[in-house]
């Protein structure tokens, strides 16, 4: 899984890097147009075409049977129960290409998340470090200690939360980029990386224990060893909301958006029923 | 309080969540439900591609369409009604709940009465036994678009205004469609090479009268009516329709089938076929199927798409490719419906739909097509009411044939294909229009029903050579279609026993055929006998034996004959060029007829013509004057030969009929009546079709109109019944 998300990273910056300084619509457009040729190509792939066809048409044909038989209110109902039927037989069919590309397309939008969904700290904006320690809760404060690089500066002392296991900082970006955080607990020193910047780049908010889930939905960065002495690394960062139609919302209503009606305009050229 | 970073998927400031939770709560429903429920407990939202956001969509929509159209429909429900109600001519008591009227173009009585003898059409004894079996009377002449708008019209021609499939045009003297009229654009808006028509292409209904099922319309009785011939372009009613004869295909005729072969041209097919010249080069022939003329361009050039064939010639496959449409074949595989969608402007498109079949490959290719019919899905043309009637029923069952005259008799009579080709082609229809038929009974509560089923007419007309001994189109090559006429009738009694095992209460059904059957071997060439008895003259030095009597003297004419049935007089004031003064016609008449009444064909020593009707004798109406001057009766086993219906004037007086159009019905009406089954016993002695609207009407409680000529078949109203 690590391999998988590595590789995937390394892909995504690549594939996003041109449009790293632009709007973010720019990419996600980009983006949500290839996700949408993939879209089609995997429905077609997977989905059973001709009984999606029929389906449709069953349907079409019970709404052109409410408007033929109006003044029929018994056919209303008959054309209506028709129609509701299948359409659940469609939602029936779309379950099948849906589960074959489940996982590729968590896998994607964990990737665009890190990308789209935080914007970066600003220089001189403070944000929080959190580190999770394992083992039980014994109210003692493990020998915890936080190093940072130059261009960064930690701007509080340690706050430790019994109840949580959790030592905090409020740290400071002072110059832009990219920095790495150096955490040592009980000798062992792990690293979490810190973005300021405004460009369309990964961030991950969270460094967590390896385990699939995590893996699958934080893969911005490797995971944590196995039994280490830490379980989570968390940065704050501000999220990010995209413009569409005047409206600021999540990038991946933009990105649903986008990428279906571009999949339903391709459809024809691809030949693919939805 | 325990505090736990959101996933990824939400916004990671607390408060920003709801806000994005919000937007996306309804598409939540769908996807995150699954996401959640698969691999996050708890809380997710995931956009997770296609399967769901497809699914949502579509479905979200249908479900949001359908309530609104429900709940439309439900609140404008009580109005309708009430303005129903307000604007009904009569407050009509209906005697049935249904009535389901079964058409079998042609089913001959004849054969009716051997099949039941031997057991054959149980169903149909069935029925019998219920109510009636009877000869129905037809009408003169005894060809399906008058007889059919007779039944529609409850009246004779003179009042419909059919006499033919075609009717001259007086100043011309060129055939013209007797039922339809397509106008030309002329007018139109030029820019660059582009040209926008200002105006809409005319198409009008030349049948005159109303159909009954117009009537019953007024008094809010609805009527479903499939494919009953001369109903291009549909009427406007309460019901719906689906156009039938004279629907064109695509390119604007009546059927053209089309050839793409590799084999050079010998000479053109003589009927309702084109040859397409293709080129071969290894395994690879490509060639251009033109489609209908480009309206938006000018000089109106043909639409064209290409035609690509792969060979496999050792599997005797080939990969089929029309413009973007690919079609796999094995060698003699018919295909199905095929979509052709031809690009006339970028946006604008003209969409038809034809089968295609491969009938050879080993050496040279060919490629039959069927005449290309409208799409019903988007129909160039109307051919149906309320419009969207054919999307509906392609929508519920596929795509289906349109085409007025669908099933294909021209590519078998030129033998482009062989008995078991033409016998699926019009199976595959035959199955189409009984799907189309059940769907309609099951979806009719109250009113009226009529479907007709052409199977009858087409297969008896192409395979009535194997049932006549010694007829000159039968070869004597063994066949496995023999049979086939025996094989649809009993067909078609399987279709009335399932029909009266679905019979309600309160329904009245009628099984009913427009005429009968009878061989053609001998072709008779009236324009002949009319230049040999000095009746009609050609030009000096004129080709008599080209077409469409383009070769005649018209100021040396009095009589021609055109279409299957007619003798027209060159009259004087009527015709362009006409002769024949008026005070003239009936001595004229009586000479003629006199002549003709008994004409024997004298190699085979038999009666060619029965009688001669004069039309004026034969019925009264205000479209008597549009009326051929006789309609030929002729005997069992003649016709008008295929020369004469063209136009040909230089041919043999007699001739045998070689074609697989090997039976017929234009001959003299007393001899080829229809058949009439019905679920309940009719009073009228000698029934006839012009009585069904009448009947139709009084079995719902509405008195018939006094211009329709025939009376209802039962006794129940003081006066009714023959």
């Amino acid at each position: 899984m690590a391999t998988v998300n590595s590789l995937l990273g390394v892909f995504f910056d690549a594939l996003l890097y041109p449009f790293r300084t632009l709007h973010p619509m720019v990419g996600l457009t980009f983006v949500s147009a290839i996700a949408a040729v993939l879209m089609l190509l995997g429905y077609k792939a997977t989905s059973n075409q001709p009984a999606v066809e029929a389906v449709k048409r069953k349907i079409a044909a019970g709404l052109f049977e409410i408007r033929l038989f109006n003044d029929d209110v018994v056919a209303i109902l008959r054309a209506q129960r028709s129609i509701l039927r299948h359409n659940l037989t469609y939602i029936g069919l779309n379950l099948v290409p849906m589960l074959f590309m489940l996982v590729p397309f968590v896998l994607v939008v964990a990737q665009l998340q890190f990308h789209y969904g935080y914007r970066g700290l600003e220089v001189g904006q403070p944000t929080t470090l959190r580190v999770t320690v394992a083992g039980a809760t014994t109210g003692e404060a493990p020998e915890i200690t936080l190093e940072v690089p130059a261009g960064v500066r930690v701007d509080s002392p340690r706050v430790w939360i019994p109840s949580l296991q959790e030592a905090a900082w409020r740290i400071v970006a002072e110059t832009p980029g990219a920095h790495e955080l150096r955490v040592t607990v009980d000798g062992q020193i792990f690293t979490k990386r810190l973005v300021a910047s405004g460009r369309i780049e990964r961030r991950a908010p969270e460094r967590l224990a390896a385990g699939f889930l995590n893996q699958l939905l934080y893969p911005a960065e490797p995971p944590l060893p196995s039994g280490a002495a830490v379980t989570a690394i968390r940065v704050d960062y501000p999220s990010r909301d995209v413009g569409l139609f005047g409206f600021e919302t999540h990038w991946l209503i933009v990105f649903f958006i986008l990428s279906v009606t571009i999949a339903f305009a391709l459809k024809g050229r691809f030949g693919v029923t939805i | 309080m325990k505090h736990r970073l959101p996933p990824p998927w939400q916004p990671a400031m607390p408060g920003r969540a709801t806000h994005a939770t919000s937007a996306t709560g309804c598409w939540a429903v769908m996807t995150a439900a699954l996401v959640a429920g698969l691999l996050l407990p708890g809380s997710a939202e995931a956009y997770v591609g296609p399967g769901a956001g497809f699914a949502f969509i579509s479905s979200f929509l249908v479900l949001f369409t359908t309530m609104l159209a429900v709940v439309a429909s439900l609140l404008i429900w009580p109005f309708r009604m009430l303005w129903r109600a307000l604007t009904r001519r009569t407050r009509a008591v209906p005697k049935i709940r249904r009535l389901i009227l079964v058409g079998f173009d042609g089913q001959d009585p004849q054969l009716t009465d051997r099949f039941l003898s031997q057991g054959k059409l149980p169903n149909f004894e069935r029925l019998a036994k219920m109510g009636c079996y009877k000869r129905l009377k037809t009408t003169f002449p005894s060809i399906s678009p008058v007889a059919w708008s007779s039944f529609s019209t409850g009246s004779h021609p003179a009042r419909h205004n059919i006499y033919d499939f075609l009717d001259r045009d007086r100043r011309t003297y060129l055939p013209v469609l007797s039922s339809t009229k397509i106008g030309s654009v002329d007018r139109f808006l030029r820019l660059g090479p582009f040209q926008i028509p200002l105006e809409k292409p005319q198409i009008r209904l030349l049948r005159k009268s109303k159909p009954f099922w117009s009537i019953l319309g007024e008094h809010n009785i609805w009527s479903t009516v499939l494919r009953v011939p001369i109903t291009f372009p549909p009427d406007r009613f309460y019901g719906a329709q689906l156009s039938a004869m004279c629907v064109p295909d695509l390119l604007g005729t009546q059927g053209t089938f089309l050839l793409f072969t590799t084999r050079p041209a010998q000479t053109g097919f003589k009927e309702g076929g084109l040859r397409v010249p293709v080129t071969m080069q290894g395994d690879r022939v490509e060639g251009v199927l033109e489609g209908p003329e480009n309206m938006l361009r000018v000089g109106s050039p043909p639409l064209q798409l290409p035609l690509v064939v792969d060979l496999d010639r050792k599997s005797q496959r080939a990969t089929v490719t029309l413009g973007r449409e690919t079609v796999e074949l094995a060698l003699g595989e018919l295909s199905d419906w095929v979509p052709l969608t031809f690009n006339a402007v970028p946006g604008i498109k003209v969409r038809g739909i034809a089968r295609i079949m491969m009938t050879e490959m080993n050496g040279h290719f060919s490629l039959y097509m069927t005449p290309i019919a409208l799409d019903p899905e988007k129909p160039a043309m109307p051919i149906s009411h309320p419009n969207y009637y054919s999307v509906y029923l392609s929508k519920l069952q596929g795509k289906f044939s349109t085409l007025g005259l669908a099933e294909d008799t021209w590519a078998l009579n030129e033998k482009v294909i062989q008995d078991e080709d033409f016998w699926r082609l019009s199976m595959d229809i035959d199955d189409e229009r009984q799907e189309m038929f059940w769907s309609a009974l099951e979806r009719l509560r109250k009113g009226c029903l009529v479907c007709v089923f052409d199977g009858t007419d087409r297969i008896q007309h192409m395979y009535w050579r194997y049932i006549d001994p010694g007829h000159p189109a039968d070869d004597g090559a063994q066949s496995e279609h023999r049979d086939a006429i025996e094989r649809l009738y009993i067909k078609n009694d399987k279709l009335v026993g399932e029909l009266l095992d679905r019979l309600q209460e309160d329904d009245l059904l009628m099984v009913l055929s427009d005429h009968g059957f009878a061989s053609f071997r001998r072709g008779v060439n009236l324009n002949r006998w009319l230049l040999d008895n000095g009746y009609l003259s050609l030009k000096e030095g004129a080709d008599g034996a080209v077409e469409w009597l383009r070769g005649v003297d018209w100021s040396r004419t009095k009589a021609y004959c055109l279409g299957l049935s007619g003798m027209f007089f060159n009259i004087k004031g009527r015709e362009e060029q006409g002769i024949v003064e008026p005070s003239e016609v009936d001595a004229l008449k009586a000479q003629i007829g006199a002549k003709l009444r008994g004409l024997r064909d004298q190699e085979h020593d038999e009666v060619a013509i029965v009688e001669a009707f004069d039309t004026s004798k034969l019925y009264q109406g205000p479209y008597l004057e549009n009326a051929p001057e006789f309609v030929i009766g002729y005997n069992r086993g003649y016709r008008t030969s295929w020369d004469c219906a063209t136009g040909v004037v230089d041919a043999p007086l007699f001739e045998d009929n070689t074609k697989a159009w090997s039976g017929d019905h234009c001959v003299d009406p007393r001899l080829v009546p229809g058949v009439i089954f019905c679920n309940r016993p009719i009073d009228a002695e000698s029934p006839a079709l012009i009585d069904i609207a009448p009947t139709a009407l009084q079995q719902f409680g509405i008195t018939p109109p006094k211009y329709m000529d025939g009376v209802p078949l039962f006794a129940d109203e003081p006066g009714s019944s023959r």
